[in-house]
């Protein structure tokens, strides 16, 4: 979706805010909150994170909106009733024995890569050189394309392998693997001649990103 | 917050802010529910605050340094080098090295998110989630890296590598000039998180940068 936190190129977005060293946690509620979304293992929040209205996105900070998208998230796949969530207290009927993750495996848990590449044999439809247009696409849910490389071309750098395209686990639901392609694109294409012509933007386009240029 | 404590002799302790408050009855309902093990819990955050970081990376990149063939294995896949220190874990698929030189410069961002190579850089600083730097390194890397001090060269090519698929990206920082006797050890004190970030290079006084 054409969201506030499909971000790149946008500019007077404030100040970086530049600190040495700054810690991954500020406090103690963020990791608190980052190792429950962790241990509930509820998937990406990311779409829901991207729904947040732009005027509150701006003003939360990180962890603030991953609250939000958490809490939407678990009350969406039944965990927990948003009478549980203002009230703070469970309902007793909903209890359970097992939590998804203990502390047994959780160490396990930490050294998993996990593993998002399909072992799948599809025909590619670019080749590494070829030149490529991004599409002038504009879906409502969630997307990895950023707009700042719709209508641009570019040219394939790498073949990925093959991956499923996350906008399908939000809008049809039904899976869709398909190659990734690592494209250049050049920062005169994207930003225009007053670009410097030595610099480019590389980034993983999924197929249905891309048309032939 | 408003008044001083002065003001309020016997009411001295700190006002929880608000999503602290919320985030704590969140926990203690999700555990009244046998959904979360406050163990479990304490176990990542542990990971996350002590055992996963830079100091990861830094490691990887003295080693590249001394070692040739290491570093020829950690820019052909960067997840199976990395797993030699055994460093893996999530965020770590298709981890993609980039080589900063004296002609290339490299820098890592996500526009739509907060993708970052958690393996060997741990969680991302906040600056690096800030609306500014995601919006502005693709438009303007040359302007974002200068804000952050470091000019680079008209001449020097700059690629930015922005992290939205499964793939993410991790910079091999250039070996600074004057460090040729230093050890393994000793190099992997120099290198600093930025560098890896690619908003910074080694400089041989920044010993013990990485936290």
């Amino acid at each position: 979706m054409n969201g506030i936190h499909d971000m790149g190129g946008m500019q007077g977005l404030g100040e970086i805010g530049y600190r040495e060293n700054e810690p991954g946690f500020h406090e103690a509620w963020e990791a608190r909150l980052f190792a429950m979304v962790r241990a509930l293992r509820t998937g990406s929040l990311r779409s829901g994170i991207e729904s947040i209205p732009a005027s509150d996105y701006l003003r939360m900070s990180y962890y603030e909106r991953w609250y939000t998208a958490f809490v939407t998230r678990i009350i969406e796949r039944g965990f927990v009733t948003s009478a549980e969530v203002d009230s703070g207290r469970a309902d007793p009927v909903t209890v359970k024995d097992t939590p998804a993750l203990t502390a047994e495996i959780a160490v396990d848990y930490l050294s998993i890569t996990p593993k998002e590449e399909k072992d799948m044999k599809l025909t590619p439809r670019f080749r590494v050189g070829e030149s490529v247009l991004g599409r002038n696409m504009n879906p409502t849910t969630h997307t990895r394309m950023p707009r700042y490389t719709r209508s641009k071309t570019g040219v394939v750098e790498r073949d990925r392998g093959v991956f499923n395209l996350p906008d399908s686990e939000h809008s049809s639901g039904e899976p869709k693997p398909q190659h990734v392609y690592l494209v250049r694109f050049t920062g005169q294409e994207l930003w225009g001649d007053d670009a410097p012509a030595n610099d480019s933007v590389y980034i993983d386009m999924w197929e249905d990103y891309l048309e032939p240029a | 917050m408003s008044q001083s404590s002065s003001d309020h002799v016997e009411d001295h302790t700190d006002v929880p802010s608000d999503p602290e408050l919320r985030v704590k009855a969140l926990e203690s309902l999700l555990v009244e529910k046998g959904l979360v093990d406050p163990v479990a819990l304490d176990v990542l955050v542990d990971a996350f605050e002590n055992k996963v970081g830079p100091r990861n990376g830094a490691k990887v990149v003295a080693r590249a340094w001394v070692d040739s063939d290491y570093k020829q294995r950690l820019l052909d896949d960067g997840t199976a080098a990395i797993a030699e220190f055994g460093y893996s874990g999530g965020q770590g698929e298709k981890l993609t090295v980039v080589e900063n030189t004296s002609s290339v410069h490299n820098v890592i961002v996500c526009t739509l998110c907060s993708c970052y190579p958690w393996p060997v850089l741990g969680l991302p600083p906040t600056w690096y989630k800030s609306a500014a730097y995601r919006s502005r390194t693709v438009i303007d890397p040359r302007g974002v890296l200068t804000e952050m001090g470091l000019d680079l060269l008209s001449g020097v090519e700059v690629r930015v590598w922005d992290s939205n698929a499964a793939s993410r990206y991790f910079v091999l920082p250039e070996r600074p000039e004057g460090t040729e006797a230093m050890g393994e050890a000793d190099l992997a004190e120099l290198v600093t998180r930025d560098s890896m970030i690619g908003v910074a290079k080694v400089a041989v006084s920044s010993v013990g940068g990485a936290a």
